[in-house]
């Protein structure tokens, strides 16, 4: 059997038993999905803790969700769940009444990468882009920020992504197109000051 | 720097996960509160029916719509007849019945049985403008015009009729004649005893039975009609033609009751 359509029977299993209110179906999806919420849910914040206490509210918001609402199609459960994520974090900035202000570099809190497959000249060649962009992305516009992390580090799509930020396809990749450009700005700034120090 | 650096760089940041203790924790955190608030566990058979309903929806989105088209059509076809079979000629639901029955004909592959098929549609729709036309409230000058229309129709029908009797194929009719022959035989053996007669299929000869105090009686020849099968197609065909030359006849004398009853003298003989 193709991959494709195994992928294809998958999603439709998950979600007609979501549709059923079965907790092991809804506690696969969260296996699926919890890291990428978690990421995009930290690169909006900033903050790990946060990230956790609104990435748990997040599927909890979501099971909430299936229960009183019906469920139209298994494309929109990842909209569904990124959707459920991106209000949440409005409204924690409505509670918190402030927006992303402080560096992704938490000194107290080191991010985690989980990778073992890699050599070491790998690793410290990850670690160095890693540092880079996490300094430089909070550093971008909000909507330029959400969608760099939904396109490159979500995967998802221009119509998911179209869907979960109510944007026309062809503004989402106009926005995608000038968020990569002013990223690549800042990262080449950063280079080339380095460079200078260097020399 | 071009983009593609740039993307490759991103993806790096895909590697950054939750603490694996909060996970883990987080988790059944989730499924108890989740297990509290309305969560069930399906049953085997709920578990069976999603699988099977998402592997069809999943392997055969198209063939699938394509199955339920063709089961639609078949199912209405041969249901949509039923439904319409009663509408009259001068109804408004007739052109329905002819639909139908158009596309019940086109659902048979059998040349032969279409063929019959269609002899006893097109025998029926005369037997029907029959009945029409004999009812005086509808016969009448009010409805001159669709009387015309009925009277063309009626000529269409029996011609029709014809057409597709001479399209049936001589197997077809042979058979049927085949089970006369044998059915004559056996009648005339049920008489051997008052007659004192024996008959033999195979050379259309009777002989006398050597029974003691019997009168010897000559060998008796059996007319060719009852058991020759090379000519029955032309037979059949030809005495069909010959009532439905009546038929014309009749109808063209308004004698609407007896055209009608010729039509299903002509509708059995093809049944048969």
């Amino acid at each position: 059997m193709p991959n494709n359509l195994i992928k294809k029977f998958k999603n439709k299993q998950a979600f007609s038993k979501l549709k059923s209110h079965d907790k092991e179906a809804f506690i696969k999806v969260y296996d699926e999905s919890v890291n990428d919420i978690y990421r995009f849910v930290y690169f909006k914040i900033g903050s790990k803790e946060e990230a956790n206490d609104i990435t748990s509210m997040v599927f909890l918001k979501t099971w909430n969700h299936i229960q009183n609402n019906t469920l139209e199609d298994s494309k929109t459960l990842r909209a569904l769940l990124y959707k459920i994520a991106r209000n949440t974090i409005i409204d924690h900035y409505r509670e918190t009444g402030n927006k992303i202000t402080a560096s992704l570099d938490d000194e107290d809190n080191k991010i985690e990468v989980v990778d073992d497959s890699r050599n070491p000249q790998e690793k410290m060649d990850q670690e160095a882009n890693l540092e880079l962009i996490k300094s430089k992305l909070p550093l971008l516009k909000e909507e330029y920020r959400e969608v760099i992390v939904m396109k490159f580090i979500s995967d998802l799509t221009l119509e998911e992504i179209s869907d979960i930020s109510g944007k026309t396809r062809g503004n989402v990749r106009v926005l995608l197109h000038r968020a990569l450009g002013a990223l690549r700005e800042l990262v080449e700034e950063d280079t080339n000051n380095r460079n200078k120090e260097g020399a | 720097m071009t983009n593609k650096e740039l993307i490759a760089k991103l993806d790096s940041l895909k590697n950054i996960n939750p603490d694996a203790n909060w996970l883990s924790n987080n988790r059944e955190l989730l499924l108890s509160q989740i297990s509290n608030s309305g969560a069930r566990e399906l049953s085997a058979w709920s578990v069976f029916v999603i699988n099977f309903s998402s592997l069809a929806k999943a392997a055969s989105k198209p063939a699938y719509a394509l199955g339920a088209f063709i089961l639609i059509l078949l199912t209405g076809s041969i249901f949509s007849h039923q439904a319409f079979s009663s509408a009259k000629p001068n109804d408004s639901l007739y052109i329905a019945r002819i639909i139908s029955e158009k596309a019940k004909l086109n659902t048979m592959f059998n040349a032969d049985e279409r063929n019959k098929l269609a002899v006893q549609f097109a025998t029926e729709h005369a037997q029907d403008i029959s009945a029409v036309l004999a009812d005086p409230q509808f016969n009448n000058d009010e409805n001159k015009d669709q009387v015309a229309k009925l009277n063309e129709s009626f000529n269409d029908e029996i011609n029709s009729v014809k057409t597709h009797i001479s399209y049936l194929s001589p197997k077809a009719v042979k058979n049927n004649t085949i089970n006369d022959v044998s059915d004559t035989v056996s009648m005339a053996n049920s008489l051997k005893d008052s007659d004192g007669v024996q008959i033999f299929e195979d050379n259309n000869k009777v002989n006398p039975v050597l029974t003691p105090g019997a009168k010897a009686t000559s060998v008796l020849n059996i007319p060719n009609t009852l058991l020759a099968t090379t000519t029955a197609s032309t037979t059949t065909e030809v005495s069909a033609d010959s009532v439905l030359d009546e038929v014309k006849q009749l109808f063209e004398k308004k004698d609407y009751t007896k055209a009608s009853d010729k039509l299903k003298e002509v509708d059995e003989m093809i049944k048969n």
